[in-house]
């Protein structure tokens, strides 16, 4: 079991220290410079230099390289295969497989699209690395985001493990009394039904005792709620995410104008 | 005028047929420490439910009678006015965990962002009630990575930080070890010193002759017995009717018959029934 369940490395840096809107405004600019731009190389220098250097910025250069080998890399190569391989787009063909022709339209066409899975992908990467969960919380509600809707968000990201773990026990539970689960896919759908209830009831129960739990912990007063977590919000942070609205804006205009 | 104060107090669940609680007539001082006993099913959470205000303003169902905490009737209130007043945590600890928060500290601080405590406050109420409890050293791990000993004390603190002038708790040591759940009792029986009213379902009854002030004893619903710890721990009324005893009561009471005991009074602690048996 892990100790902690988010990604959140808490470190001292430019980039922890902005508001999580001004963040969570960040990422989506970035996403949607990569997509929109008429400009063929955009989504490349933000996936190959802007966002590492973020991370260098953020402290938290090691393990955003660490997960993106592991993670972003390899799904983004075999999109890349994906796309040059099946898009039927282009005339000039670089080299042929079988019945498969890689033109080079095709290859510039995944290699961008790639790069832009990259750049979305990296840039959330970056913003949970560099965020506090119950950070991101506290300042949406504070933001006018209704606290049922933040506290099911938060508490489902930490509840999932749970789930998880605990349909393992059921699994191994039902195992060990004789129930197959490792033979035909057709075996296996059937004998599946034997864990649904006790996962479902069992939660039926469970989500009942804990919103008497959380009730009685006052989570539907009425008072101004407040937040242990001291939530920057600088001026800096205001000023970046209007400028950051704006290159939004340029971004869509451009991308209208020269379609 | 008592504290606490429930008056001919009848409640059924929706879609049941026998009601939950029957009758239930109970005063309640400041200060005093109850202790409730009884089998499965006698009623025990729900009674914690009325005092806690969950019945009837949670669960739905059939209610008559009055439930009054501090001058103030239940059914004139609401819910999220009455949690601030009285406090419950209850037996599953890992249910209790909120789910929202990554350390235990923020899990404890949970209740005090909801009912809008300041923060230059909520800093130093957090610590003292981790101090007091005794889990000072757990406040940055994951609420999800502690055993449910640990858990269970973390959902007491998560209450007791609130400051409630009723503390409701049901089972709330069934996971700790001996010396925990030792702990947990001083911890409480030191704040009903300081005036605070706690009303605690527990099996655990060496500690309720130790600790408690009243013992109520519920069957079916309805108040079978009440009194003092040392009195209606020994009754033979009681051990009748199937509450678990302690193992030094049976043994002294077997021990009587047997003309092996000599006093009147059957003990209910290792200490009483040591000091019984030298005579
Ligand atoms: N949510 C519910 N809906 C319907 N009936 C309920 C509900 N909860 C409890 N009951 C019924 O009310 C009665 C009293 O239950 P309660 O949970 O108060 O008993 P208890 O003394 O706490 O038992 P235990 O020792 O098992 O915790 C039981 O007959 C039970 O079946
Ligand atoms: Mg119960």
């Amino acid at each position: 079991m892990h100790e902690r369940l988010s990604f959140h490395i808490k470190r001292d840096s430019a980039i922890h220290r902005l508001n999580p809107l001004t963040k969570l405004t960040l990422v989506l600019t970035l996403i949607l410079l990569a997509f929109l731009t008429p400009w063929y190389w955009t989504p490349h220098i933000l996936a190959v230099i802007f966002i590492p250097i973020l991370s260098v910025i953020g402290k938290v250069a090691k393990e955003y390289f660490t997960t993106a080998l592991k993670l972003i890399l390899p799904a983004a190569t075999f999109l890349f295969i994906m796309q040059a391989v099946f898009q039927p787009i282009g005339e000039e063909i670089i080299f042929h497989f079988y019945f498969l022709d890689v033109t080079q339209e095709s290859l510039m066409f995944a290699f961008r699209n790639a790069m832009r899975i990259i750049v979305m992908v990296s840039a959330f990467t970056l913003f949970l690395l560099t965020t506090h969960p119950s950070e991101l919380m506290s300042d949406l509600t504070r933001r006018g985001l209704p606290g049922q809707f933040a506290y099911v968000m938060i508490s489902t990201l930490q509840i999932l493990p749970q789930m998880q773990a605990k349909a393992q026990t059921i699994i191994s539970a039902q195992r060990s009394r004789g129930l197959d689960t490792e033979s035909t896919f057709l075996k296996r759908a059937g004998s599946i039904f034997p864990l649904v209830g006790p996962l479902v009831f069992g939660s039926l129960a469970e989500v009942e005792e804990r919103a008497i739990a959380i009730e009685a912990r006052g989570f539907t007063s009425k008072q101004v709620k407040t937040s242990f977590h001291e939530i920057p919000d600088s001026s800096n942070d205001k000023i970046l995410r209007w400028s950051l609205l704006f290159l939004i804006l340029v971004s869509i205009v451009l991308n209208l104008w020269h379609s | 005028m008592a504290f606490i104060n429930l008056q001919n107090l009848t409640y059924k669940y929706p879609l049941t047929k026998t009601p939950a609680l029957q009758n239930i007539n109970l005063q309640i001082d400041k200060g005093e420490f109850i202790s409730v006993i009884g089998a499965n099913g006698a009623g025990k959470s729900t009674l914690c439910y009325a005092l806690a205000g969950f019945v009837p303003h949670f669960f739905k169902g059939e209610i008559s009678g009055e439930i009054e905490v501090d001058g103030i009737a239940s059914s004139k209130s609401t819910l999220d006015e009455w949690v601030v007043n009285v406090g419950l945590a209850f037996q599953n600890p890992f249910n209790q965990i909120s789910g929202a928060k990554y350390t235990v500290f923020e899990e404890i601080a949970f209740g005090l962002e909801n009912i809008g405590v300041p923060r230059e406050q909520m800093k130093s109420r957090v610590e003292e009630a981790m101090k007091l409890t005794g889990i000072s050293n757990l406040a940055d791990r994951s609420p999800y990575s502690l055993s449910g000993g640990q858990q269970q004390r973390v959902a007491l603190t998560s209450i007791l930080v609130m400051q409630p002038k009723l503390l409701v708790l049901d089972e709330p040591t069934s996971q700790m070890d001996p010396i925990g759940t030792r702990e947990v009792f001083e911890v409480i029986h030191n704040l009903t010193q300081s005036g605070m009213t706690v009303v605690m379902v527990e099996h655990k009854v060496e500690w309720i002759a130790h600790f408690a002030n009243r013992v109520i004893a519920l069957k079916d619903g309805s108040i079978f017995m009440e009194g003092k710890p040392s009195d209606v721990l020994t009754s033979d009324l009681l051990i009748e009717n199937g509450f678990g005893v302690s193992r030094y009561t049976s043994v002294a009471r077997e021990a009587k018959k047997q003309g092996l005991w000599k006093k009147e009074k059957l003990p209910v602690t290792l200490f009483e029934a040591a000091e019984g048996f030298k005579e």
